[in-house]
């Protein structure tokens, strides 16, 4: 039963291929994505760690996104 | 009006959009394979080969609708120059590119079996090539020119004249004659699918809907993370 389903009457390999094609690129393409994600996340981090406390704080006052970034890492961290 | 689009507002949004797709993906990834390997019936000509179309179909609506969707919001920043609108489109346009190459393989996987083919240069075919080319220029205006304005001038020029090929994709089943099948699903008109394999389609699609969602949203998060580092001393 396991092989005819495997087999799909003879259409398995074109079947199973496509399948396998589409999952993969959405897996490649997903981890690319979160890579950069991350990568850019980190970077903006070193920036804002390398600002003088004055600066920081402003920028963290005035950027809810800085906030944000900087919430979420310290979770993980 | 435009005070919702703001990066603060958007980024928040995201991150709760984000951990939500993560937690149902899975739940209706495995619900879309399980109706379209195993429990959708196999066509009567075709056989088991018709279950590709499970994944060429949502990939090929998907390319389409992300190039229209380019369209329409290159238009749009023409006429309101909302600077989020040049951002969506960037986060947009791989992931058109991904879906166009994606239809395009898996339709040569099912044209081979079907067919006797890989690969014809029918209409359809044809003009979905040329739609992955239109997607490949457009996202080398970003990544060849400097200057932005530059960049929504020449990527909004690209994707207004690749719209003339999206109703030729559409109707190039209708205008000549082609290997491809006709339409079966018909948004005006009644469908020739049969409800079997109907669901399993529209779960599948709600499954690439859902993965484009999840794509879009990390590289939109992406761009905004971008402009703040350049921005982060005058903030």
């Amino acid at each position: 039963m396991i092989i005819e389903f495997i087999a799909m009457n003879g259409y398995g390999l074109y079947v199973w291929l496509s399948f396998s094609v589409v999952f993969i690129s959405f897996a490649a393409v997903y981890l690319k994505t979160r890579k950069t994600l991350k990568k850019y996340e980190n970077e903006f981090l070193v920036e804002l760690q390398n600002l003088t406390v004055e600066e920081k704080n402003k920028a963290l006052e005035n950027s809810k996104v800085a906030q944000q970034i900087l919430a979420a890492n310290s979770k993980i961290n | 009006m435009f005070k919702f689009f703001s990066s603060s507002n958007i980024y928040s949004l995201i991150q709760k959009l984000i951990n939500f797709i993560n937690s149902i993906f899975f739940l209706i990834l495995i619900i879309g394979l399980t109706f379209a390997l195993v429990l959708s019936p196999p066509d009567y000509i075709q056989g088991d080969s018709v279950r590709i179309m499970y994944v060429h179909v949502p990939a090929a609506w998907l390319g389409l609708a992300c190039f229209s969707f380019i369209t329409l919001l290159s238009i749009l920043n023409f006429v309101f120059k909302i600077k989020n609108f040049y951002f969506i489109n960037k986060s947009i346009a791989p992931i058109g590119l991904l879906f166009t190459c994606l239809a395009i393989i898996t339709g040569a996987l099912w044209g081979q079996p079907t067919w006797g083919t890989w690969w014809a240069w029918d209409a359809r075919l044809t003009s979905m090539f040329v739609l992955m080319l239109f997607y490949i220029f457009y996202i080398l205006a970003f990544k060849l020119l400097n200057k932005e304005e530059l960049i929504v001038k020449v990527s909004s020029i690209i994707a207004i004249i690749g719209s003339i090929n999206l109703p030729i994709i559409k109707y190039s089943v209708e205008w000549w004659t082609t290997l491809h099948q006709p339409a079966s699903i018909k948004i005006v008109g009644s469908s020739s699918i049969h409800s079997a394999m109907l669901l399993p389609l529209l779960l599948m699609l709600l499954v690439f809907l859902l993965y484009a969602a999840l794509i879009f949203l990390m590289k939109y998060k992406t761009e905004i993370i971008r402009i703040k580092k350049k921005n982060i001393k005058r903030i």
